[in-house]
């Protein structure tokens, strides 16, 4: 699909190729900007910030605003910098992305391969979770974890997410696995293979795009989040994105706005890392199904 | 007892039937073809007897064991599917072999199995590709290598040969032919295509919305079609249907109708059926094959009743082996198997010799034929 992009194009001529160029450009300017920004800040010492243009280039460059903000900066009443809250934010991510992917599967498998009486209705109701917004849930769910016994834990955090994420990763599975012949699965039970194993064996081997798009889509926002992060979480278990709320909220006296810029960026690093290693096969995993291969 | 009983056998989705108890017995090595038009019920039937669709009243039961409620994988069948459904992710060894694994064969006997399958269809430099790998044809045999490898009681095919070209179909035709022949194995076999059930099948059953029709040999269902949908649907070109009238003379009946030229024709026959003396004096519908209406010189020798009229020549197409005449009786249009370097042109009037030992008789309001 890739390779074909550019024979699909439309035709056009040298003039309006130009300026297509040149609107792109600009757009790409406008949203790397504020980035470059960032990083130009990131490396200078706070003086320099402070006395001078914000735009220049650092004249004397320096990494210890990121090592400062990595793991001496204040965060509330320690000065721990945003290290052990990175830890706390790949605690739950990994298992909330794993757990929702996985039940995503199975669901997408169940609503598509053994379809049963009222299955659209419910599925239709998994899709409310993807059009609720965040501040609705806040608390019942609270009272929830509370029942529990989630409240203030990383578990519990996992499973805020999950129960958040599968309208997400469901509706995925479910559109991909719609195409996705039943034959074969008729097939393999007719080879003896079972419910798990026409899944282990059979529809998540073939499964990669999809895979990607809902780990992507969900590492990003499940380690983007903010609002569960600072309504559910301990002080032990608060995300990086809290952290870094709280780092810039707790200066003492002056505002350190380079250890602000390195921390606002190491928090911005693994969705981009994500993003980049498996990003093509996002959009491959979003196009599936709607052109027949 | 046969070896497969479907017993009074309905399907219904909710309040809607679409399988009227059905009844039929396939004994062993027998080759049994479901053939109809799309949405006759045949496929549900086939699934019914794979088990992947539940039987909503009656039984289907392989060597007198009841299958009802049995699960796919313990009814010891194996099923060719219409796509082939091979396992995309896996190489052709691994499809051929999944269902063995899947019950748990020792791994010395399954590698046994899948060598000789594999030289059996031809496919041994095939084992390591995947199937997206594989041509049409190349799919095909390893959809059926992955039947055959289970040596089951009873083969199911759904259409396995309508995603093929032209050339190839008529060629795997032959080879399942063959390997039927070879193993005695029980098939049964959906198709759309009545060249196949014809060719492959030593029993076919013709279905129409939910119905069974006929069932009986590709010769009785050729011959003698039990109503007006299984001549029309079976056979290439469909039978011609002459709307007659039938009149009493000199202690026989005849069939009167009009040529193409609109004079009136008379059409004795010789041994007619015993129920149509009852329709003396009304109109029936008289049922024709292409090869009983041909010219005088291609006529069959061996035939009792021949019966030469003239008609008016409509359209003519020669078909290599064949030269198909189209004429008018009764108003209708009527094809004619003629021989392939016979002399005729559109306009012209020629003689038409029909065989009067071939025709049917239908009842133009029950549809049933005449017996």
């Amino acid at each position: 699909m890739s390779a074909g992009s550019t024979d699909t194009a439309v035709r056009t001529g040298r003039i309006t190729r130009t300026a297509l160029y040149l609107v792109l450009l600009l757009f790409a300017l406008f949203y790397l900007l504020p980035f470059a920004i960032m990083v130009i800040n990131s490396v200078k010492p706070l003086s320099e910030i402070t006395g001078g243009n914000m735009m220049a280039l650092p004249q004397d460059w320096t990494f210890e605003p990121w090592v400062k903000a990595w793991a001496t900066a204040q965060i509330g009443v320690d000065p721990t910098g945003l290290k052990p809250y990175f830890w706390n934010s790949i605690k739950m991510v990994v298992p909330a992305v794993a757990i929702s992917t996985i039940l995503g599967a199975l669901n997408g498998y169940v609503l598509t391969k053994w379809r049963f009486k009222y299955d659209t209705l419910i599925f239709g109701f998994m899709l409310f979770a993807c059009f609720i917004p965040f501040q609705i849930v806040l608390i019942p769910m609270a009272r929830i974890l509370g029942l529990a016994g989630l409240a203030g834990s990383t578990p519990g955090l996992v499973l805020v997410h999950v129960v958040y994420g599968l309208g997400f990763t469901t509706l995925y599975f479910k559109n991909y696995y719609q195409v996705f012949p039943t034959e074969l699965v008729r097939a393999a039970q007719i080879d003896g293979a079972g419910f798990f194993r026409i899944f282990w064996r059979l529809l998540l081997p073939s499964s990669g795009p999809i895979i990607v798009v809902s780990v992507i889509w969900q590492f990003t926002n499940i380690w983007n989040d903010f609002l569960f992060g600072a309504s559910f979480a301990d002080f032990d278990s608060q995300p990086m994105t809290v952290a870094l709320n709280n780092l810039v909220q707790s200066s003492t006296g002056v505002k350190e706005y380079n250890v602000h810029f390195a921390g606002a960026i190491l928090a911005a690093l693994p969705t981009l890392l994500v993003y980049i290693v498996a990003g093509r096969y996002f959009v491959r995993g979003l196009m599936a199904g709607s052109v027949k291969g | 007892m046969s070896f497969l009983t479907i017993d009074n056998a309905t399907k219904s989705y909710g309040s809607v039937e679409v399988l009227h108890r059905v009844d039929i017995d396939v004994q062993e090595g027998e080759f049994l073809v479901l053939v109809g038009p799309s949405g006759c019920g045949k496929s549900t039937l086939l699934n019914m007897i794979a088990g992947l669709e539940d039987i909503t009243s009656g039984t289907i039961s392989i060597k007198g064991k009841s299958m009802n409620g049995v699960h796919p994988s313990n009814r010891d069948i194996a099923m060719v599917f219409q796509s082939y459904a091979l396992y995309p992710n896996m190489s052709v060894a691994k499809n051929i072999t999944f269902g063995l694994e899947m019950h748990k064969v020792p791994k010395a006997e399954r590698e046994t199995a899948l060598r000789d399958v594999a030289k059996l269809l031809q496919i041994e430099p095939l084992l390591d590709r995947k199937p997206g790998q594989l041509s049409g044809g190349q799919r095909q045999r390893v959809a059926m290598g992955r039947a055959l490898v289970r040596n089951p009681d009873v083969f199911l095919f759904d259409e396995p040969l309508s995603n093929l070209d032209a050339k190839l179909r008529v060629d795997m035709r032959t080879e399942i032919k063959k390997l039927h022949q070879k193993l005695g194995t029980t098939i049964v076999y959906v198709t759309h295509d009545q060249i196949e059930a014809m060719t492959l099948s030593t029993r076919i059953a013709v279905m129409n919305g939910g119905y069974i029709q006929q069932l009986g040999t590709p010769k009785e269902i050729y011959d003698t079609p039990a109503n007006l949908f299984v001549a029309t649907f079976m056979g290439s070109p469909s039978m011609n249907l002459i709307p007659v009238k039938i009149l009493e003379e000199n202690g026989g009946l005849v069939a009167e109708t009009t040529n193409g030229l609109g004079e009136t024709i008379k059409l004795p026959f010789a041994t007619p059926p015993a129920g149509l003396k009852d329709y003396v004096g009304r109109t029936i519908t008289l049922g024709l094959r292409a090869e009983a209406l041909t010219d005088p010189d291609g006529a069959d020798s061996k035939a009792v009743n021949l019966v030469t009229v003239k008609s008016r020549v409509i359209v003519m197409e020669p078909a290599g082996s064949d030269t198909f005449v189209m004429t008018e009786f009764g108003g209708q249009d009527c094809n004619a198997r003629m021989r392939a370097d016979v002399q005729v042109a559109p306009g012209e009037d020629v003689d038409f010799t029909i065989n009067m030992d071939k025709v049917v008789a239908f009842d133009p309001e029950t549809e049933d034929r005449i017996v």
